[in-house]
C-alpha cells in the first residue's frame, strides 16, 4: 500500500516534470515552423475512419486532420468535464434541466476542400453514429453507437446552431463528445472515403499516406484558430519492430514516442542512453482484467469468480509484469490518473486488494464452499490474445490461480479471432485488456457492463447494477454522481463481474525540443497537435 | 534449347496453377477472416454488419467461384482490390517489389563477392591458419541469424555512434546516398550469411576438383597457379555454387521478412506477413504468386547457366 502511495506521488512529480519540460518557459514564445516526426507502431487500420475503429493506431495519427465540437484541453493532462474546450463549437449550453444541449458553431470554418462547415455536417455525423432511421449515410462498423443511445433527435436550427435533444438528462454526453473518437465528418464526403483519405477541418491537411511507410500532413493555412498550428508539418513514421522504433527515437530520427508504447523499463533504458530525453508516467486508461463467462459453469457461480479475484496478487502483478509501471484501481482509473476511480481506502476492502495471505485464504475458503478443494481441483482453459502484453499477464495469473487450487492452462488466441470469440462468449476464463475511449462512467459502464453490449465479454447482467448505472447517468449533482459511480464499482468488484487487476502506465517519451506535447491520462484524446511546436 | 525452355515454361505454368490452389485453400483454412479483423479493431462483433461486409467483399460466394474469379482477374491483368486499403491490389503491391528485389540482388552480390574468393583461398590454402580462420568466420555466418545481426548492427550503431540508417524508406530518386546507406547495412547482414554458405560450397567443390587428373596435368605442364585455379579448376567447381546462389536468391525474395522488419524497409516479405495477419486475401495471393514466379525463374536461369558453364550439359540436341 505504501508502495502504491509512493508511486502515486512519484507519478505526480514526474508528470509535473514532463509538463514543465514540454511547455515553454516564461517569456519563451512558441516558435512556428518545422516538421515533427512521430512514432507509429503499425500502418493505419481503416485509414482515417475514426468512427469505424477503436484503436489508438487509427485515432492518434488521424486526429490532426479533424476537429470535434468540443475537445479536451490539449495542455491539461487530466481530462474532466472542467477541461473541455470548444473546437467547432464556439460555446454551448445545457437547457431544460440537461435535456437539450445546444451548440453555437464557429462561422469561420472550412473543410480542407474549401467547402464551408455548417450545422448540416454535425447533424450528418451524429445521425449516422446513432443510426437514425433517416440518416443519409451508414458506417460499415459502428463501435460507439451505444454512446448516443440517449439522443432522441438532432436539429440543425440554423446553419450555425445545433440542438441535441435527449430522452433523459445525460451530463456525460458532453464528455463523450470531447473524446478523440468523436470527430465531425463532412456531410458532402462519403464516410467510406475516410478509409483512404481525409477531408477534415483540422489543423493539418493530409499530404500523403504511403502505405506501410508514413503518413504526412501539412499545415492547414485556412485553419480557423489564428496562428495555429505552429508546426509546418507532421510525419508519422511506421516502424513495426519495437526495438527499431526505440532505436529511432533514441537516435533522434523520431521526436515523439507513440502513446501507450513505452514501458517503464524501456523509458529507463532510453533515459540512461540519452539523459536529456523527457519521459514521465501517465495514465493510459487501459486496464488488465479477467473476463469470466458468467453464463457457463463454473463461472456462473459467483463464489468461483470471487475465488479468482481473491487469488490474484495485484501488487505482485504490477511489480513482476510491469516493473512497477501500473497502478491499482477499480473499473475506472483513480487519481491522479483519472477522476472517477475508487480511492485507496475503498479498494482495500474489495476482493483481491487486501493483505496477500488473507486474500489467498479467502480464495481457498470460497472455492471450498463451491466444492473445489486441492483433492478436487478446478481445471480450466485460460484464453488470451497471442500478444506478449497479454501472455505475460496471463502467465502470472495462471501461477496465482494454481496456488489456490485452480489449474489453468494457457490458450493463445490470434487477434483475428479474439473479439469474435469474446463477443460470442465462447470461452470460460480469459486474461484481457480494456481501453476506455474516455474517462467517463457512461462510456465505460454501458459498453463493458451493459446487459446487451457486445463488448460485455463476461455477459454479466445485473438488474440492480443496470438501474444504478442509469441513475448515475442522469444524476446532475456531481458529488452524488461520484458516490453512485463508486458504489457501482464496488458492486462490480464484489460480483467479480470483470475483476480489474491494474491500470497500465505509459512512460511517454519526447525530445526536449518538443513543446506543448502534453500526454493525457487517456491515450486517445491528445492527438490534435494544434499547440505543439519545435524549439529547434 | 528452345524446346527445353518451352517445356520448362510449360511445367512452370502448371506449377503456378497448383500453387494458386494451395495458396487459396490454405489461406481460407486459416481461422478468422478480414471481417473478424475489422471487428477486432472495433472491439466487438455485429452479426448484421458482418453479413453486409462479407457481401461487399464478395466473401459470401462459394469458394470455387472466388477462386475462379481470382484466376480470371490475373489473366485479365487485374489483381483485384486490397480489402484493408480499399485500393487496387497492384497499386499496393507495385512499390514493394523494387525494394525487395534490390535488397535481394545487393545481398546476393555481396554474398558472391565475399563467398567465392574466400572459398577459393580457403581451398587452396587448405589446413593452414588462414583456412581455419576463414572457416570459423563462415561458420559464424551460418550460425548467426541475419535478423539478429541486423538488430546488433542497428543497436550497435545507436549505442556507439548515436546514429542509425534512415528508418523511413528513401527512394533512390529522392537521395541516392541515403538510399545506398539504407540498403548497405541490411544487405551486409543478409549477404554475410549467404556468403558463408557460398564459401563452404566453393571450398568443398574446389577441393574435389583440385584432386582431378586434369588439374594435376595442368600443374605438370607448368601452368601458372592462378590460371590453373581460376580458369581450369574453378570453372568446373562453380556448378554447385551457381545452384546455391540461385536457390539463395529465390529464398531471399520471400525470406527477408525479419530483415525488412528490423531495418523498416517496405518490401514484399514484410508486407506479406502483415497481409496474412490482416487476411487481406487479394494481396497475399498475388504476393505469393509473385514469389513463386521468382523462384521458378531463378531455377530456370540456373539450369540454363549449367549449359553455358559446363560443355557436358547441353539442352535440346
Amino acid at each position: 500500500m505504501r508502495r502504491f502511495r509512493i508511486l502515486t506521488v512519484m507519478g505526480g512529480l514526474m508528470l509535473a516534470a514532463l509538463v514543465v519540460a514540454s511547455t515553454p518557459v516564461a517569456g519563451q514564445a512558441p516558435r512556428p515552423g518545422g516538421t515533427l516526426n512521430v512514432m507509429l507502431r503499425e500502418d493505419l487500420p481503416q485509414g482515417f475512419a475514426i468512427h469505424e475503429t477503436a484503436t489508438i493506431s487509427t485515432v492518434f495519427p488521424a486526429s490532426p486532420c479533424f476537429n470535434n465540437l468540443v475537445y479536451f484541453d490539449p495542455l491539461k493532462p487530466v481530462e474532466s468535464p472542467d477541461t473541455i474546450i470548444g473546437e467547432l463549437a464556439e460555446k454551448w449550453s445545457w437547457q431544460d434541466n440537461y435535456r437539450n444541449l445546444i451548440f453555437f458553431l464557429r462561422k469561420d470554418v472550412k473543410w480542407h476542400d474549401g467547402k464551408p462547415f455548417t450545422s448540416k455536417d454535425v447533424k450528418f455525423t451524429f445521425d449516422m453514429l446513432r443510426e437514425a432511421s433517416d440518416a443519409p449515410a451508414k458506417l460499415r462498423i459502428n463501435p460507439r453507437k451505444d454512446w448516443y443511445a440517449n439522443v432522441e433527435a438532432i436539429e440543425a436550427a440554423d446553419a450555425h446552431t445545433v440542438v441535441f435533444r435527449l430522452k433523459r438528462p445525460q451530463p456525460s454526453l458532453l464528455t463523450m463528445l470531447a473524446s478523440g473518437y468523436t470527430p465531425i465528418y463532412a456531410a458532402h464526403v462519403p464516410p467510406a472515403s475516410y478509409r483512404t483519405g481525409c477531408i477534415g477541418t483540422g489543423p493539418f491537411k493530409l499530404k500523403e499516406w504511403r502505405k506501410g511507410e508514413f503518413v504526412e500532413f501539412v499545415k492547414n493555412p485556412d485553419y480557423f484558430v489564428k496562428g495555429r498550428p505552429y508546426l509546418d508539418g507532421l510525419r508519422y513514421v511506421v516502424i513495426q519492430e519495437r526495438g527499431t522504433r526505440t532505436a529511432a527515437l533514441q537516435a533522434g530520427q523520431l521526436d515523439v514516442a507513440f502513446p501507450g508504447e513505452t514501458t517503464k523499463t524501456t523509458a529507463e533504458q532510453l533515459k540512461k542512453a540519452v539523459p536529456q530525453l523527457v519521459a514521465a508516467p501517465v495514465g493510459t486508461a487501459v486496464s488488465d482484467n479477467i473476463i469470466m463467462n458468467v453464463k457457463k459453469p463454473p463461472f456462473d457461480n459467483v463464489k468461483v469468480r470471487l475465488a479468482v479475484s481473491y487469488a490474484i496478487d495485484r501488487r505482485g502483478l504490477i511489480q513482476a509484469v510491469h516493473q512497477g509501471g501500473a497502478f491499482l484501481a477499480g473499473s475506472l482509473p483513480s487519481r491522479p490518473f483519472g477522476i472517477w476511480g475508487l480511492l485507496e481506502k475503498d479498494l482495500t476492502a474489495l476482493p483481491g486488494y487486501g493483505k496477500l495471505e488473507d486474500m489467498k485464504a479467502r480464495a481457498k475458503k470460497v472455492l471450498a464452499e463451491a466444492g473445489i478443494t486441492p483433492q478436487n481441483p478446478l481445471r480450466v482453459e485460460m484464453v488470451t490474445r497471442a500478444i506478449a502484453i497479454y501472455v505475460d499477464m496471463a502467465s502470472f495469473v495462471i501461477n496465482e490461480l494454481k496456488q489456490v487450487g485452480i489449474e489453468a492452462t494457457l490458450k493463445q488466441i490470434e487477434t483475428a479471432q479474439w473479439h469474435a470469440m469474446a463477443t460470442r462468449g465462447d470461452y470460460q476464463i480469459g486474461a484481457n485488456l480494456t481501453g476506455l475511449g474516455v474517462d467517463d462512467p457512461d462510456a465505460n459502464f454501458y459498453e463493458n457492463y451493459g446487459c446487451a453490449s457486445p463488448r460485455n465479454y463476461s455477459q454479466y447482467c445485473s438488474e440492480q447494477v443496470t438501474t444504478m448505472i442509469d441513475q448515475q447517468s442522469q444524476e446532475l449533482d456531481p458529488k452524488k454522481r461520484l458516490a453512485l459511480v463508486h458504489a457501482i464499482q464496488k458492486r462490480l468488484e464484489e460480483d467479480a463481474a470483470r475483476p480489474i487487476l491494474d491500470y497500465r502506465l505509459d512512460y511517454f517519451t519526447v525530445w526536449p525540443h518538443v513543446k506543448n506535447m502534453i500526454p493525457h491520462h487517456n491515450i486517445y484524446n491528445f492527438g490534435r497537435m494544434q499547440e505543439v511546436w519545435r524549439d529547434k | 534449347m528452345k524446346t527445353y525452355v518451352a517445356q520448362r515454361l510449360g511445367i512452370a505454368v502448371l506449377t503456378l496453377l497448383g500453387m494458386s490452389v494451395v495458396i487459396f485453400v490454405l489461406l481460407r483454412l486459416a481461422p478468422g477472416d478480414i471481417v473478424d479483423i475489422l471487428f477486432s479493431t472495433a472491439g466487438f462483433v455485429d452479426p448484421g454488419a458482418r453479413t453486409e461486409i462479407m457481401r461487399e467483399l464478395g466473401l459470401d460466394r462459394p469458394l470455387w467461384v472466388q477462386y475462379l474469379e481470382w484466376l480470371r482477374q490475373i489473366l485479365s491483368g487485374d489483381l483485384g482490390k486490397s480489402y484493408r486499403y480499399d485500393l487496387p491490389a497492384w497499386e499496393v503491391i507495385r512499390p514493394l517489389i523494387p525494394v525487395t528485389v534490390e535488397l535481394a540482388v545487393l545481398s546476393t552480390l555481396i554474398a558472391v563477392l565475399l563467398g567465392v574468393p574466400t572459398g577459393v583461398v580457403s581451398a587452396v590454402r587448405q589446413d593452414t591458419t588462414l583456412d581455419y580462420v576463414l572457416r570459423v568466420v563462415s561458420l559464424a555466418g551460418l550460425s548467426m541469424p541475419s535478423f539478429w545481426l541486423g538488430m546488433v548492427i542497428i543497436l550497435g550503431l545507436v549505442a556507439w555512434l548515436g546514429w542509425i540508417p534512415p528508418m523511413t524508406y528513401v527512394r533512390p530518386t529522392e537521395n541516392f546516398r541515403l538510399h545506398a546507406v539504407q540498403f548497405l547495412l541490411p544487405a551486409l547482414a543478409v549477404g554475410y550469411r549467404s556468403s558463408a554458405l557460398i564459401m563452404r560450397i566453393t571450398r568443398s567443390s574446389l577441393l574435389e576438383v583440385l584432386r582431378e587428373d586434369y588439374v594435376r596435368t595442368a600443374w605438370a605442364k607448368g601452368q601458372r597457379g592462378r590460371v590453373v585455379i581460376w580458369r581450369h579448376a574453378l570453372k568446373n567447381a562453380i556448378l554447385p555454387v551457381v545452384t546455391v546462389i540461385g536457390i539463395e536468391f529465390a529464398f531471399l525474395i520471400g525470406g527477408l521478412v525479419v530483415t525488412e522488419t528490423v531495418f523498416n524497409l517496405p518490401g514484399v516479405a514484410r508486407f506479406l506477413v502483415q497481409a496474412i495477419l490482416w487476411r487481406d486475401y487479394p494481396i497475399v495471393q498475388n504476393l505469393v504468386m509473385f514469389i513463386a514466379i521468382i523462384v521458378i525463374l531463378s531455377n530456370l536461369l540456373v539450369d540454363l547457366l549449367y549449359g553455358v558453364l559446363d560443355p557436358r550439359v547441353r539442352y535440346g540436341r
